[in-house]
C-alpha cells in the first residue's frame, strides 16, 4: 500500500516555479489476441437459406462425447432395485419400465413463448400485447420439458425437474424410466459441464516475455449514448478518469495500470437499424407520417449525434488506452447473433486506430463480434452483450427459483449454467434470432474461458466457479453504465474485480 | 506564470461568464491537469476572499463510500449448493457434480466512488464517504450552476478546438496517461470533410516556434496535388500564407478554418479537373460497401505514431512555408502531401508492357475492354518528400463504369471533355456532408 497522500493535495496553491512535480504516467500494456470464433462469412457467402435443424444436429453431435463421459462417470454402475441403468442410444428406443439414460436436446414448451403464428395474427390486433418479461404463465409451472434427438421426442416429468434450470437448446443427459403415460420420469440429469480450459498463456507466442505482465482491464457496458444533453456528463467523467486526468495522483496511478477498455455491448441507445414490430405498427397507425419512409425508416429523422458522440468518446480515449468494442442489441449492426462488428465507417475519427481487414496485427480499436472471444494477457475471455442471458431469464419464472438467497433477478446462476451447458446462446435459434450455421454450431464452447463477461445486466455481480477438471472461471455480470454509472476494473493477476461508481 | 493563469481565469470566468474546467484550463495554458486543478483552487480562493460568492466551484471527490446499498449490489450473496442443477445435490452414488466450496466465499468487492458535486453540497457529499482519496476542483463558473450537465460543454469545446492537436505529442503536457504502443494509421485522401478540416489547419496555424506540433495529421493532410499544377494556382497556396499573422488567438482561428476549409477544398476539386475528382470518389465505393470495411486499403498507410524527432521537422515546416509563398512558380519539388488514389492498386503495379491500342468489345450489351488512363503515382524522393506523378496506365473496364475518358497522355485540359459529368460527380462526393457534423 502506498503512503496515503493528503486527500486535499490538489486543494492548494500551485507551486510558484513553472516546473511542477506532477509526473506524467505511462500506461501498462498487455498482449492481446482477438479470436475470430464468431465471424460470419462475408458477402455472398453468407447464406440464409439453410434450415436451423442443422444447428441442433451439429450441436448434439458436438456435445455428445462430453456429456457421455459425464453420464458414464455418474451412472455407469448405478443400480436401483437390482436393475442396472442402461444406456439408450436414441430417444425412441426407450422402453416402458426400463431404467435407462438417454441424451438429447431439451425443448421447452411454454405458454407465452413467441410463436410465428402469433406474430402474424398480431398485425390484425388493435393493441399488440406487450413484450413478455417471461415465457411462462404466472403462477404455474415453467412449462413442459421435452427431450429431443434426431429420432423423436420424449416428454419429461417428475418433481426432480422443478429444481433444474432447463431451457430450449441445452444438451442434457437424463436418467429415469418411462411411465405408463409414455412420459419419462426423470431421476437425475447431467450436463456437459465446463469445457477443457487451456492453461494461461497456452498457445500464445512470446510467452516468456509476457510472463511478468500485471495490471487491470476496465469493463463497461450499456453506455447508452443517445445524443441527449442529459446523460453526457457521467460519460465525460468516465473518459477523464480513464485518461488519468480527473481525480488525484493516487487514482491516476491506479488507472495507469488499466491496460484495456472493453465495451460489452450497447454503446449506443436506440441505434438498432431494425425497428421492432411494435414500432412498425405504431408508425403505421400514425398514418400520414409514413409518406417518406420505407420499411419504417424515416430518413429525414436520422440523427447523427449519438454515433458522433461515441466516435469522439472513443477517439479521445484511444491515444491512451486500447479498446475492444462489442455490439449489443441496440447497436447499429445485425440483430441476429452472432452480431457482426460495428462498421468502421460509423467511426470516422476512431477508425484511424483500426487495422485494415486481413492484417495480422490486432487492432488498437478492436471492433468485434458479439459474442466475442479474445486472449488478453494470456487469459481467455468470452464476452457477450447480454442477449442470451436476457433471453434465458425469460424461461425462468421468478416463483420457481428455488434459491432463497438469490433474488429473482440474479443472473449469475444463468451465466454459470451457460458455461456448464457449453453453449454461449442455448436458446438460439428458438427464441433468439441467430445465423443458421451450417457446419457446426459456433455457440458451442470448445474452450472454457478464464473470464466470462456478460454485459447489460441489471446489476453488478461476480463469482468464481470451478469445473470438474480444475477449471476456474471468473463470471462478471456488468451493469448498464447509463443506469448505474458503474465501471468494473478486473485485476489480471488475481482476477478480482473492483467497482468504480460515477455519480454526477 | 501566476499572473498568466489569474488573468486567463479572470477574463474567462468573471468577464465572459464561461464555464472553465480543469481540462479547458490545462489545454488553454498547456499545463499539467493536476496543476490546472491547483490553479482553479487558488483562483477560487482568492476571488472569494476578496468578494465572497463571486466564483462558484464544482468538486470531484474520489474515495470509498459507506456500504449502504452497495453491499446488496455487489453480488456477494451466499448461496446454497443444492440450488441449481449444476451442483444438484446428488441423490445417487457416483455423482461427479462439482461442489462449490463454501469457504471460498468471496471477499466483498471494493467499490470506489467518483462523485461530482457542487460547492454547496460539498460537505454533505463528503459525509457520505467512508474514506476520501482525493478532492479537487473540477470547474469554476461565475454564477451558481443550475445544471451540472452544462459542464459537458467544456469537453465539447475541447474536442472541437483542439482536435488538430496530435494526442501523442501534446497530451503529455496535460498529464494524460501516455501509451507509447498506440497504433494509428493515416488515411490519405479520405473524402470526409471533417477529417480534412481537422487536418489541414494544423501545420499552418502553429507557428514554427512551437516545437513538436506538426503531426501525423499534418503530413497526411489531403491537400490535393493541385499545387504542382500551374493551372489552379488561385486556390491552393492562399490559405497557407494567411495564418502566421494571428498566432495568439489560436482557437478562434481554428474554428474559422474548420468552417472555411471544406469550401476551399471544393473549389480546388472543381478547378483541378478529373484527377482530383477520382481521388474524392474512389474511397466512397469503399464506404458504401457493407462488407469490405476498407476497400480503400490501397490508400491507407500504417505508421507508428511515434514520429521522428522534431528538429528537422521544424526546418522542413519553414521550408514548406517558404515554398508555399512563391505562388506563381511551378513547383517541381514541392512536397506533395499525398493524395494517392487507387493508383497503387494491383492494376498498374506490374507496369505491364503497354499494349498498343485500346480495345473495346461489346458483349450482351455490356462493353468491356481495356483503356488507357492517367494514374497518379506517389514516390518518396531523396529528401523524404512525397512526389506525385501522373503516368499512363492500362485498366480494364466494364460498362457500369463511367464511359472511358480517352485521355491523351500529355494534355492536361482533359477537363473540358468531362464537363457535365463532373458536376454530377461532385454532387455525389458531397453526400459525405450528410455524415458530417451539422
Amino acid at each position: 500500500m502506498a503512503i496515503q497522500q493528503d486527500p486535499s493535495a490538489l486543494l492548494s496553491a500551485p507551486p510558484s516555479t513553472k516546473q511542477s512535480n506532477h509526473a506524467c504516467l505511462t500506461r501498462t500494456s498487455t498482449s492481446y489476441t482477438p479470436l475470430h470464433t464468431f465471424a460470419l462469412p462475408k458477402g455472398a457467402e453468407r447464406q440464409y437459406q439453410q434450415q436451423y435443424a442443422d444447428m441442433y444436429f451439429s450441436r448434439l453431435a458436438m456435445l455428445k462425447p462430453a456429456i457421455e463421459k459425464q453420464a458414464l462417470d455418474a451412472w455407469g454402475s448405478f443400480t436401483l432395485g437390482g436393475e442396472t441403468a442402461r444406456r439408450v442410444e436414441r430417444v425412441l428406443d426407450v422402453r416402458q419400465g426400463d431404467l435407462c439414460w438417454v441424451i438429447g436436446t431439451c425443448y421447452m414448451e411454454m405458454p407465452l413463448k413467441p410463436n410465428v403464428l402469433d406474430d402474424i395474427s398480431k398485425e390484425h390486433w388493435i393493441a399488440a400485447p406487450p413484450p413478455r418479461a417471461t415465457y411462462g404463465a404466472t403462477g404455474g409451472r415453467a412449462g413442459e420439458a421435452m427431450l429431443e434427438d434426431e429420432s423423436g421426442r420424449l416428454r419429461l416429468t417428475g418433481s426432480f425437474l422443478d429444481s433444474c434450470m432447463l431451457v430450449t437448446g441445452a444438451i442434457i443427459a437424463v436418467l429415469g424410466t418411462e411411465n405408463k403415460d409414455g412420459d419419462f420420469e426423470a431421476l437425475d440429469l447431467r450436463l456437459p459441464d465446463l469445457a477443457p480450459q487451456p492453461e494461461r498463456w497456452e498457445g500464445v507466442e512470446g510467452k516468456l516475455a509476457m510472463e511478468g505482465e500485471k495490471g487491470k482491464i476496465a469493463i463497461v457496458s450499456g453506455l447508452g449514448i443517445s445524443g441527449d444533453e442529459g446523460d453526457a456528463l457521467a460519460l465525460d467523467v468516465l473518459m477523464e478518469y480513464l485518461l488519468g486526468e480527473a481525480a488525484t495522483e493516487e487514482d491516476q496511478k491506479t488507472i495507469a495500470t488499466v491496460s484495456r477498455l472493453i465495451i460489452a455491448g450497447d454503446a449506443l441507445a436506440n441505434a438498432s437499424p431494425i425497428p421492432s414490430r411494435e414500432e412498425v405498427l405504431a408508425t403505421k397507425k400514425a398514418g400520414n407520417a409514413a409518406h417518406n419512409r420505407k420499411y419504417g425508416y424515416d430518413s429525414s429523422s436520422y440523427n447523427a449525434a449519438p454515433t458522433d458522440r461515441l466516435d469522439t468518446f472513443l477517439a479521445t480515449l484511444l491515444p491512451s488506452i486500447p479498446i475492444t468494442i462489442l455490439p449489443g442489441i441496440h447497436d447499429p449492426t445485425s440483430t441476429s447473433l452472432p452480431q457482426q462488428p460495428l462498421h468502421a465507417a460509423l467511426l470516422p475519427h476512431s477508425r484511424a486506430y483500426m487495422q485494415p481487414p486481413g492484417s495480422t496485427t490486432p487492432s488498437w480499436l478492436d471492433s468485434t463480434t458479439n459474442p466475442a472471444e479474445f486472449i488478453c494477457s494470456g487469459l481467455r475471455f468470452l464476452g457477450t452483450g447480454g442477449q442470451p442471458i436476457e433471453d434465458i431469464a425469460k424461461y425462468i419464472l421468478p416463483s420457481t427459483t428455488t434459491s432463497t438467497t438469490t433474488t429473482p433477478e440474479s443472473r449469475l446462476e444463468i451465466i454459470e449454467s451457460t458455461l456448464r451447458w457449453r453453449l454461449t446462446a442455448p436458446t438460439a435459434p428458438d427464441t433468439l434470432p441467430c445465423y443458421p450455421f451450417q457446419e457446426g454450431d459456433a455457440f458451442v464452447i470448445n474452450h472454457c474461458p478464464h473470464v466470462y463477461i456478460v454485459g447489460n445486466q441489471p446489476r453488478f455481480e461476480t463469482r468464481l466457479i470451478h469445473g470438474p477438471d480444475g477449471q476456474s472461471v471468473r463470471l462478471i455480470a456488468v451493469p448498464r453504465f447509463k443506469v448505474t454509472g458503474e465501471l468494473v476494473l478486473l485485476d489480471l493477476e488475481s482476477l478480482v474485480p473492483e467497482l468504480v461508481r460515477f455519480e454526477v | 506564470m501566476a499572473q498568466h493563469y489569474t488573468e486567463y481565469l479572470a477574463a474567462n470566468v468573471l468577464n465572459e461568464q464561461q464555464l472553465i474546467s480543469y481540462r479547458s484550463l490545462s489545454r488553454a495554458l498547456k499545463v499539467h491537469s493536476n496543476l490546472a486543478k491547483q490553479m482553479l483552487f487558488e483562483f477560487h480562493n482568492k476571488q472569494n476572499s476578496k468578494k465572497p460568492g463571486t466564483v462558484h466551484a464544482t468538486y470531484l471527490i474520489t474515495g470509498t463510500k459507506r456500504q449502504t446499498k452497495s453491499s446488496q449490489a455487489n453480488g456477494t450473496e451466499t448461496r446454497d449448493d443444492d440450488d441449481t442443477v449444476m451442483q444438484s445435490s446428488p441423490p445417487f452414488p457416483g455423482s461427479s457434480a462439482p461442489v462449490h466450496d463454501e469457504d471460498e466465499e468471496e471477499v466483498p468487492t471494493v467499490v470506489r466512488s467518483v462523485m461530482l458535486v457542487k460547492e454547496e453540497q460539498l460537505e454533505k457529499a463528503k459525509a457520505t464517504f467512508d474514506s476520501i482519496i482525493g478532492i479537487h476542483v473540477y470547474s469554476l463558473q461565475a454564477k451558481g450552476l443550475s445544471d451540472t450537465q452544462a459542464l459537458t460543454e467544456c469537453n465539447r469545446k475541447i474536442a472541437t478546438s483542439y482536435a488538430s492537436e496530435d494526442p501523442q505529442e501534446v497530451w503529455k503536457q496535460y498529464g494524460t496517461i501516455q501509451n507509447p504502443n498506440a497504433k494509428r494509421r493515416t488515411t490519405r485522401g479520405v473524402p470526409l470533410q471533417k477529417v480534412a478540416s481537422k487536418a489541414v489547419p494544423a501545420p499552418k496555424v502553429i507557428p514554427p516556434t512551437t516545437a513538436k506540433q506538426p503531426s501525423t495529421f499534418g503530413k497526411a493532410a489531403p491537400k490535393p496535388q493541385t499545387s504542382s499544377r500551374p493551372i489552379s494556382k488561385a486556390s491552393t497556396p492562399e490559405p497557407a500564407s494567411k495564418p502566421p499573422a494571428a498566432k495568439k488567438d489560436a482557437s478562434a482561428l481554428f474554428k474559422s478554418f474548420a468552417k472555411t476549409k471544406p469550401k476551399a477544398k471544393q473549389e480546388e476539386s472543381q478547378g483541378s479537373g478529373t484527377t482530383s475528382q477520382d481521388t474524392k470518389d474512389e474511397p466512397m465505393g469503399g464506404f458504401s460497401d457493407d462488407e469490405d470495411e476498407f476497400n480503400d486499403d490501397g490508400v491507407i498507410d500504417e505508421i507508428e505514431t511515434k514520429m521522428p524527432a522534431g528538429k528537422s521537422k521544424k526546418e522542413r515546416a519553414a521550408d514548406l512555408e517558404a515554398m508555399m509563398d512563391q505562388e506563381d512558380e511551378p513547383m517541381e519539388d514541392a512536397p506533395e502531401p499525398v493524395v494517392d488514389d487507387a493508383a497503387e492498386n494491383a492494376i498498374d503495379k506490374p507496369e505491364a508492357p503497354p499494349e498498343p491500342q485500346e480495345t473495346v468489345t461489346v458483349q450482351n450489351g455490356r462493353r468491356r475492354g481495356r483503356r488507357r488512363v492517367m494514374k497518379k503515382k506517389t514516390v518518396k524522393d531523396e529528401d523524404g518528400y512525397l512526389v506525385t506523378k501522373e503516368e499512363a496506365a492500362w485498366e480494364s473496364f466494364s460498362e457500369d463504369e463511367p464511359a472511358p475518358k480517352k485521355l491523351k497522355p500529355t494534355t492536361t485540359n482533359a477537363k473540358s471533355g468531362g464537363g457535365p459529368k463532373k458536376a454530377t460527380k461532385i454532387g455525389q462526393g458531397n453526400i459525405m456532408n450528410f455524415f458530417g457534423k451539422k
